[in-house]
């Protein structure tokens, strides 16, 4: 028998796909693998009986393992969250070897720091991580704390739709893992870190370093690093208690207000001031330039 | 077609412990056939052999292992079986070098037709150095091996099927990695519509992995082997 | 507050504020200074209004800004058309800031103002 060559490339395309799960007998057929991670990967694929593409995420582990058991909790955790920056979940079942998966809603687009790549404006930036805070703090309004909040958790869609995503270490009110340190460090709360027991503000502190990443850390204006600060508090109870707290901080740093996390001195509120009026005070200056040459013309001529 | 999951077939340590001669020499041409590519190339990379020496120690070598019959001797719990034929090949080498310098082709015995040509060139094509680990080079070569041998079964598959477009499908999308080519892009070459393209890649894929794993099962010393290395390869938990 | 309300609301304002200015600019008009007052005034509220529902219908600063520009120096112009008591003509001392007053008012109402909400 001839043996087909197979590149290097070939065989690393062929390996990913003999990992591929077997959906044989289920609705919904694999087109490509989006990502894998710790306790799963994520499929694009296809619901035959709907004719849409949908993401599929199959645990890695065996039946009745932990890893099993957290795919679960966050697909229920999803089904309970419906807001427009949360991803939906359509389905859960069982693959014929046993392991679990569940679909949710294929989302286009791409990844904070993708999307950010061709972005410069900082106003847009700060209405992004708006609207995170705003599906972080539905979730907290639920009893669902992310603690895996980054910037590559957040994804853009194509019609600039912001998604915070992977809730899969995500914990609701009364469970947990304590004694287990699971999050991203850099972004992860110093208690979370110590694997004690967290909350909300443990979102808020990963909200904090979003922040400070998406302005560049110590590049950032006073008053957004002053907020980042605050939110990335080393006690939880100096930190914003609520993200929606820390989103209308920034959101008065974007309308040109004063923000609470930071006193500012005379000559930063004129400064504030100069900036935020900008235009009109040209104007109005422009006007009194105008009048003043009027009289001295008219001086001049009489 | 191939189902998702192979029949079940002896592990080849039994099928060569077998009485039966036909059923002996069949199982050694099943071993061969898996394990002479990574062997081959094993000495040409590891060994730095030239291509001359590398074609008659690998076929001194099967053909040695098959008259003294000391593949036999495998004892699972040591090692995998594919590492027990790697670490045979090492010492054969070694003695081989010792005693003459070069090689011999040992007897007469011809299990298969062994292309070296061909494999002298995928030699050449993949530009192999000697390699860091001979473990990881010989389980990497014994892998393309297998799903070389999978990826033919399951061309003449969807052949003797009529389903030769599908197949078509597949080595665009999957055996072409310079074509980054969609879906989309496919369905309007090819006069299908989008789920038709999903549905035909996603069997000729299964029969793929089927097929590779009628082939691992095959070349696997215990059944334990087996299911470690399908599930390694396959992300598969069989029973 | 809606764009022509806004626009009228600050083209009053600032029309007051223009025309007292004159006390300043040429205080020989001292004597006229209530009709100067008060023509400056309604100057400023017609303007302010036409700029306001310009800005109603056309959603851009830099057109808010040429259309304000305009309107500001066109009744300035007829108002610098009328001869003082005197005789006298003053183009360009009218003209001038009230183009600029038309300005600031498109600037105002395509930045402050909300849309003006139709009611049934």
């Amino acid at each position: 028998m001839t043996v087909t060559f197979l590149s290097d490339d070939v065989m690393s395309r062929l390996q990913a796909v003999a990992t591929w799960p077997n959906f044989d007998g289920l609705r919904y057929t694999i087109i490509d693998e989006i990502g894998r991670g710790g306790m799963g990967a994520v499929y694009r694929g296809l619901d035959d009986v709907l004719g849409r593409e949908v993401a599929i995420k199959v645990s890695n582990g065996v039946p009745g393992a932990e890893l099993e058991r957290r795919l679960n909790d966050e697909a229920r955790i999803l089904a309970t969250l419906e807001h427009p920056g949360i991803v939906p979940v359509h389905d859960v079942g069982r693959l014929a070897d046993g392991r679990l998966f569940y679909v949710m809603k294929r989302v286009r687009g791409a990844t904070l720091p993708e999307h950010l790549a061709g972005v410069t404006s900082l106003s847009e930036k700060l209405g992004i991580f708006e609207r995170v805070c705003d599906a972080v703090n539905f979730a907290h309004a639920h009893g669902v704390v992310h603690r895996d909040l980054k910037p590559d958790n957040i994804m853009i869609g194509e019609f600039g739709e912001v998604l915070v995503m992977d809730w899969g270490i995500a914990q609701t009110a009364g469970s947990g893992d304590r004694d287990i340190v699971l999050g991203t460090r850099g972004f992860m709360a110093p208690e979370q870190e110590r694997a004690e027991s967290t909350d909300a503000r443990a979102d808020v502190y990963s909200l904090g370093a979003v922040l400070s990443w998406l302005c560049g850390g110590s590049g950032a204006p006073r008053p957004l690093g002053a907020i980042s600060a605050r939110a990335m508090a080393a006690e939880p109870s100096s930190r914003y208690s609520t993200a929606l707290a820390l989103s209308s901080d920034v959101a008065r740093f974007r309308a040109g207000h004063a923000v609470d996390a930071h006193r500012e001195s005379l000559l930063e509120r004129t400064g504030r001031f100069a900036r935020t009026y900008r235009t009109a005070i040209i104007l109005v200056a422009a006007y009194l330039v105008m009048r003043i040459l009027a009289a001295y013309f008219s001086g001049a001529r009489s | 077609m191939a189902s998702a999951f192979p029949p079940t077939r002896h592990s080849v340590i039994e099928r060569l412990r077998k009485d039966d001669a036909a059923e002996r020499s069949a199982a050694f041409g099943d071993l061969v056939e898996g394990y002479w590519q990574p062997v081959y190339k094993h000495l040409r990379a590891t060994w730095r052999m030239t291509p001359e020496d590398a074609q008659d120690l690998t076929q001194a070598f099967f053909s040695d292992a098959f008259q003294k019959a000391w593949l036999e001797k495998y004892e699972p719990g040591k090692a995998r079986f594919r590492t027990f034929v790697r670490v045979c090949v090492d010492r054969f080498a070694m003695n081989s070098r010792q005693a003459s310098g070069r090689a011999k082709r040992g007897g007469d015995i011809r299990l298969v037709s062994l292309d070296f040509d061909r494999a002298e060139q995928e030699v050449r094509a993949l530009a192999l150095s000697a390699p860091a680990d001979a473990e990881d080079f010989f389980r990497h070569e014994f892998v393309r091996s297998l799903f070389g041998r999978a990826v033919t079964e399951a061309r003449a598959e969807m052949e003797r099927t009529g389903r030769l477009v599908h197949f078509r499908l597949f080595e665009r999308y999957d055996l072409d990695p310079d074509d980054h080519t969609s879906y989309a892009a496919l369905a309007a070459e090819f006069g299908l519509t989008e789920s038709q393209v999903t549905n035909y890649l996603s069997l000729v894929r299964r029969t793929f992995r089927a097929h590779a794993l009628i082939a691992l099962r095959g070349l696997c010393g215990t059944d334990d082997e087996y299911r470690r290395e399908a599930r390694e390869l396959f992300g598969l938990e069989i029973e | 507050m809606n764009k022509p309300l806004l626009g009228l609301v600050l083209g009053g304002i600032l029309g007051v504020f223009d025309g007292l200015t004159a006390l300043v600019s040429a205080p020989e008009t001292a004597p006229q200074i209530v009709g100067i007052v008060i023509g400056s005034t309604f100057k400023g509220l017609l303007a302010g209004v036409l700029i306001g529902w310009f800005a109603n219908k056309v959603h851009s600063l830099p057109a808010g800004l040429i259309v304000g520009l305009a309107i500001g120096a066109f009744f300035a112009y007829l108002v610098a058309a009328m001869p003082t008591p005197d005789g006298k003509h003053y183009y360009w001392e009218i003209v001038l800031p009230g183009s600029v007053l038309g300005l600031i008012v498109g600037y105002a109402t395509q930045t402050y103002a909300g849309p003006s909400v139709a009611r049934s």
